[in-house]
């Protein structure tokens, strides 16, 4: 499985969703390309726990750029299921493939409509274009 | 700076942006957002003071002979047309287009008071050095902020004196900073602006030394720079002239890239 950027939905905070059909109950979360390009060098991301119940539109983590540190704020609500701990250890893959490598934790559902007020790749490059 | 913290996650669009300058009622240490609580016993004396942690990263603080400034922009405020500060276009200052340490808030502010500091003869300059460590690098950086080293930040000779810090919400963007008077006793290896170690770099001419004396005296108050290196308090004349002079560089750097009507609190 190879996740593309036109297959996701966003928040206009820059994070991304994504749900496989064969798992249709859990969001797979992440920031996108236009995010990771704005914070550039990144050098610290504090990842949630598993377990812990996430709110849509609230933080969930907190990343560290050089140069500022900015909260992530989960496009679902629900309950967080897995984490990508290796993440924090190669931040760098994230400017290679935020899309898949970048994956930063999966989230069970407890609203899947809420992915329906998300913005679509056409609405959320529109945004980023007109910033 | 928790008064920092609710402003910045109470700040509404099209609210008032915020300028604050304060000190500490006794040496405190604030360290930086991921930074570890027991690093701060690898420095004698450090671990005993109280301590707190701030929402911006970077290195850890100790304010004692310092002042901090903090500014707070709601979201949707933008920043003005880069090199043009009559009310051009505006552009968003969300995600900034500028890249990395050049983030035009840090420069602008940081430029405003370098040029006053140049002003008064103090041979000050952004840094445009770095010891910024991304995770593929894995060295770990000073303990202390000072002993650290970011494009941006203001230098006297190889002294840094002063440096800032962000935090970029939904609701807007917190940015703070310290300016470093004099060292403490607990950190003899920094050197503040009163510091002799920074005074060598002043270019001491006739017209700098009457531009000094002309600015305490236009402060209501004529204070003798001490620079000795022993760690002594500066006086509260000293103190209070220079928050003046500090409110008035931040504000001039801000005005170059927002627009502010600025009102007194």
């Amino acid at each position: 499985m190879s996740i593309t950027p036109e297959q996701l939905r966003y928040c206009d905070s820059h994070e991304w969703a994504y749900v496989d059909a064969s798992v249709p109950d859990v969001a797979i979360v992440g920031i996108s390309a236009f995010a990771v390009e704005e914070l550039t060098d990144l050098v610290f991301m504090a990842l949630p726990k598993i377990g812990q119940n996430v709110s849509a539109g609230s933080e969930f983590g907190e990343v560290e750029s050089v140069k500022a540190v900015s909260p992530m704020y989960s496009p679902v609500s629900g309950t967080v299921t897995e984490i990508h701990s290796a993440l924090v250890d190669k931040l760098e893959s994230l400017s290679v493939d935020p899309y898949n490598e970048g994956w930063i934790m999966k989230v069970k559902m407890s609203d899947p409509s809420e992915l329906e007020k998300l913005l679509d790749w056409n609405a959320y490059k529109k945004q980023c274009e007109n910033r | 700076m928790e008064i920092d913290e609710a402003l910045l996650q109470n700040a509404q669009p099209d609210g008032p942006i915020v300028l604050r300058i304060y000190r500490w009622e006794q040496p405190t240490l604030s360290l930086g957002h991921f930074q570890k609580p027991e690093d701060r016993y690898a420095i004698p004396g450090l671990g005993e003071l109280p301590w707190v942690r701030r929402k911006t990263g970077g290195g850890a603080i100790l304010h004692e002979h310092e002042l901090t400034y903090s500014l707070i922009v709601p979201d949707n405020r933008r920043l003005r047309s880069t090199g043009d500060s009559n009310g051009s276009e505006l552009i968003d200052h969300r995600p900034a287009p500028s890249k990395g340490h050049s983030e035009k808030l840090y420069r602008a502010v940081h430029l405003a008071l370098v040029r006053n500091l140049q002003g008064l003869g103090w041979n000050a300059q952004l840094s445009e050095t770095c010891t910024c460590q991304t995770s593929k690098d894995k060295k770990p950086e000073p303990f202390l902020c000072f002993l650290r080293r970011s494009p941006v930040d203001i230098v006297i000779g190889q002294h840094k004196i002063l440096g800032s810090a962000q935090r970029r919400t939904a609701t807007g963007l917190l940015q703070h900073g310290s300016l470093l008077i004099r060292n403490s006793r607990l950190t003899p290896e920094l050197f503040g602006l009163l510091n002799e170690a920074c005074d060598p770099g002043r270019v001491k001419s006739e017209q700098s030394e009457k531009l000094v004396q002309q600015f305490w005296v236009n402060q209501g108050s004529v204070a003798e720079l001490d620079v000795s290196q022993d760690g002594g308090k500066p006086t509260f004349d000293e103190i209070e002239l220079w928050t003046g002079w500090m409110v008035a560089s931040l504000k001039a750097g801000i005005s170059e890239v927002l627009e502010v009507n600025w009102e007194q609190d």
